[in-house]
């Protein structure tokens, strides 16, 4: 799971913190995780992204949730129970605080990050099942994002303004390292998806310094090409077949 | 070479029948089919040769069985996410962690609405 959201992912750029029209502070999408060989399909797991705003007594952040489990006839093998979540500027989507605590099959860890967007720093926590608690802290890029709002940010980007083939790269922390993702914009596409045809753009994703992405244009993503622009497929490359993620439901949309 | 189809197409019905067991169970059309090739392929060797094993019938059996099953569980049994009491606890603690450790930064120089 943390493969497939890595290739989820994976990816972006955000030069500059754009300004955030398009995520709304109540939103719930829901997708099927799915592995797909020769056209037979076999559903693996169920992903969550919400969102909902988070109040403290300085300010109101945005918390960025996403979460997956895996569907019950695959709980006696290999359950997943991952959580991650990300607290955010909800004007820029720029983080402050991100959580992950994941459990998969019975392997278990957490990572916490504290960024510091003045000083470019994150102080980072994380332990094991069974381990100490191992603190850190890193010096990262001003553009560096953690997972889920790199994900969240992948939906601010103007691509109406962007080229068929042009290219954007951008920096994610994971497990404390810091790796540059790619995403190359190939135009719009209509798709058929359980919420309604729909016209969006497809974007290829790949890394180049990582090997959980094959190839250069092998995975892709496919956004509306609306005001919400929210993700609908995506489709991955894995040594034998191809990993999908499909939309299932889509509530509290922003416009 | 009816010996290697007799084999072939038995040990792709076994592995058929295990693919249908697990959750799977879609992906048991595969070693399905190199079964039915197989054990055709073994049926009319076998035929020529004027004797027809026991062990050929069994593996179309076997596998007719196996993919009964496969669609049983493709139609009839509904995909679906159970058990996540943990992860919703699990969701509230960390929301109340991360209250506490917000409350804890200087968010007040940040533009924040």
């Amino acid at each position: 799971m943390r493969a497939l959201f890595l290739l989820i992912v994976l990816v972006f750029c955000i030069e500059n913190s754009a300004q955030n029209n398009a995520i709304g502070s109540a939103e719930k999408l829901v997708f099927s995780a799915s592995y797909n060989m020769s056209g037979v399909l076999t559903d693996l797991a169920e992903v969550t992204m919400e969102t909902s705003n988070v109040k403290t007594s300085k300010a109101t952040l945005l918390r960025l949730k996403i979460t997956a489990a895996t569907y019950s006839k695959w709980d006696n093998f290999f359950k997943i129970r991952d959580l991650y979540e990300s607290y955010v500027n909800p004007s820029n989507l720029v983080p402050y605080l991100y959580k992950r605590d994941i459990n998969e099959g019975g392997y278990t860890k957490t990572m916490k990050y504290t960024f510091d967007p003045k000083t470019n720093t994150v102080k980072s926590v994380q332990t094991r099942r069974n381990g100490p608690e191992e603190n850190k802290n890193l010096t990262i890029q001003a553009n560096t994002k953690d997972i889920v709002s790199a994900l969240y940010n992948l939906r601010l980007i103007d691509y109406n303004s962007m080229a068929v083939g042009s290219k954007k790269t951008v920096t994610i922390l994971f497990d404390r390292k810091e790796f540059k993702g790619q995403l190359t914009y190939l135009g719009k596409e209509t798709i058929t998806t359980a919420i309604g045809k729909k016209e969006c753009y497809k974007l290829a994703i790949g890394s180049s310094q990582t090997n959980v992405l094959q190839g250069t244009n092998s995975n892709f993503l496919w956004f509306t090409a609306d005001a919400n622009k929210i993700p609908v497929y995506g489709k991955f490359k894995i040594p034998v077949g191809t990993g999908e993620l499909k939309i299932k439901s889509v509530s509290g949309l922003k416009n | 070479m009816k010996q290697v189809c007799i084999i072939l197409g038995f040990t792709a019905a076994i592995i058929t029948t295990i693919f249908a067991i697990l959750p799977i169970s879609n992906l048991a059309i595969f070693p399905a089919i190199a079964a039915f090739i197989f054990g055709l392929l073994a049926f009319y060797l076998s035929k020529k040769a004027g004797q027809v094993k026991k062990i050929i019938q069994f593996t179309f059996l076997l596998t007719i069985i196996s993919l009964s099953v496969s669609i049983y569980k493709a139609i009839f049994i509904k995909v679906e996410v159970a058990d996540t009491e943990e992860l919703i606890i699990k969701e509230d603690e960390s929301k109340q962690e991360a209250i506490d450790e917000l409350e804890t930064l200087d968010l007040e120089d940040i533009d924040i609405e």
